[in-house]
């Protein structure tokens, strides 16, 4: 894979949510993402940014176009060094929540990307890598 | 040096290119029943040899390999053709030299260098044969996707969105902006997605029916789906699909009936004499 | 009967739950129209915060149907499985006007 430029937001507030959203929404506008997929990468951002602040506080999302094989893509990576999950496999039900919402965040997300990987320890933290390629 | 082997192949041209013509009739005994109604095909053995020889002869020059490749495939040569053909001339090379170099460092030498003369052809008939078909299956999927799925509106508030053929992933996010963006600008109030052109209705393409059903109650309009064939009726029931949240018809005919209803209105036959009302 | 066009951000999501409800409150309103044709994003914590509305309005008496919807905030709702079942839907807001008088019998 070739790294092209990157950028990150810090999330630490809800102000930050639409920060990194934002940065989202031009950075796949300009890579020439239909006017969907714009929208699908940045909700998928916006509910990473949100799992950050709700469960961890802080954590970093970053934003990465990339090359691979040919074929260009978006990379979201969330970072966070708060409690970890404990059941993965059950935060990617439909419907499970700890936090009374909808339960759609990590599930809606994979849906939204192509790819999505997610990697997580006990107290050390999260980290998630979530791709999608520009047809 | 290549330029060893290349002179093996220039001296033995005559008896490379007989060795080579006989071992292709042992490799594809089919070939020549294949060449019968095709005159051309015999050239066709002729030049294959013919273009590695000129190919060898100027190096730089990979025009040629490609001219060649463009016009054996308007002749419908089997791509294995190409391949084994030259794995043979390969292998007619390499026996050629084991038979006038006796020096058996020098012929391992040699085995190598005659790698290293066909192997950018080889490279170069890949590249082209499988850059064509990138292309044409790229062309045809465009093609595909651009034939997919216009929303017709057939009546004030209401459009048709007639599905043809199978439905993938792929289509059916291209078919579900369509259909969205269509709503909007034609401000349907129903929508009839017809699926008598679908050929088969599984559990993943109910699923982008339902989805692109949900979507269009989002954006605030209605759909209806219409065309459902028996056997599709039957696969439905059969996978366990539920389709009861929104109302299907087994027409385009009832579904239009339906969308009038929905929309308040109702088609009347005026006769003569009655008046219009 | 009442009808409002927001921009919805996360910080004024929750505000504008509470300013609504209170307007209800206030007006008595029997129906409200929620045009959503400037939002371009609705992720799964602000569908929720939406769903809450509608069944809070509810409570308080007064329906609400939800008007402008873009495709894009539409296909992506339906992508996270947000179903949003019991909510009327309506194109623009005259349409949702409609639908409105005819839900509260005439």
């Amino acid at each position: 894979m070739i790294m092209e430029t990157r950028s990150s937001v810090p999330i630490n507030n809800e102000w930050d949510i639409v920060q990194a959203r934002q940065l989202g929404r031009q950075i796949s506008r300009e890579m020439g993402f239909g006017h969907v997929d714009q929208a699908r990468i940045t909700t998928a951002i916006s509910e990473l940014a949100r799992n950050i602040y709700l469960y961890a506080n802080n954590g970093e999302i970053t934003i990465e176009p990339i090359v691979n094989l040919g074929k260009k893509g978006l990379k979201i990576t969330s970072r966070d060094k708060g409690p970890g999950i404990k059941d993965i496999r059950l935060v990617m039900q439909d419907g499970y929540t700890t936090s009374g919402g909808l339960g759609a965040g990590l599930p809606g997300v994979k849906r939204l990307m192509d790819i999505f990987k997610i990697d997580s320890t006990l107290e050390k933290g999260t980290n998630i890598v979530a791709i999608k390629w520009l047809r | 040096m290549p330029k060893v082997v290349i002179k093996y192949i220039k001296d033995k041209r005559k008896e490379i290119n007989e060795a080579w013509m006989r071992k292709m009739a042992e490799e594809l005994p089919e070939f020549p029943n294949y060449r019968a109604p095709n005159q051309n095909l015999s050239n066709a053995n002729d030049n294959f040899v013919d273009v590695i020889y000129t190919y060898l002869l100027n190096i730089e020059n990979t025009d040629d390999v490609r001219d060649f490749i463009k016009k054996i495939m308007k002749l419908e040569v089997p791509i294995n053709y190409l391949s084994i053909g030259l794995q043979v001339f390969r292998r007619v090379v390499m026996e050629v030299i084991k038979r006038s170099e006796k020096d058996p460092e020098n012929l391992l030498e040699l085995y190598e260098h005659t790698d290293r003369v066909v192997e950018p052809i080889f490279n170069q008939l890949i590249k082209d044969t499988t850059e064509t078909w990138e292309r044409t299956i790229s062309i045809q999927k465009s093609e595909l996707l651009e034939l997919s799925a216009p929303l017709i509106p057939i009546l004030d508030r209401i459009s048709v969105m007639p599905l043809v053929g199978t439905i993938d992933t792929e289509r059916a996010k291209l078919i579900m902006e369509n259909l969205l963006q269509g709503v909007i600008d034609h401000h349907a109030e129903v929508v009839l997605i017809d699926i008598t052109g679908v050929p088969v209705v599984d559990t993943m393409v109910a699923h982008h029916i339902i989805q692109a059903s949900e979507a269009v109650r989002l954006v605030g309009s209605k759909c209806i789906l219409v065309g459902i064939r028996p056997e599709i009726a039957q696969t439905i029931v059969n996978l366990g699909i539920e389709l009861d949240q929104f109302p299907t018809k087994s027409s385009l005919q009832r579904g239009i009936e339906e969308a009038l209803k929905i929309t308040e209105r109702k088609v009347i036959t005026i006769t003569e004499g009655n008046g219009k009302q | 009967m009442i009808s409002i066009q927001i921009e919805l951000d996360d910080h004024t999501a929750i505000q504008f739950q509470e300013d609504l409800l209170e307007k209800i409150h206030e007006t008595g309103a029997k129906g409200v129209v929620i045009d959503l044709s400037t939002v371009d994003i609705i992720d799964s914590y602000i569908a929720k915060i939406l769903g809450d509305v509608v069944k809070m309005s509810d409570l308080l008496g007064a329906k609400v149907v939800l008007t402008g919807i873009r495709p894009a905030v539409a296909i992506i709702l339906t992508d996270l499985g947000i179903r949003l079942n019991n909510i009327s839907t309506a194109l623009d807001l005259e349409k949702g006007l409609a639908k409105l008088k005819q839900d509260l019998g005439g």
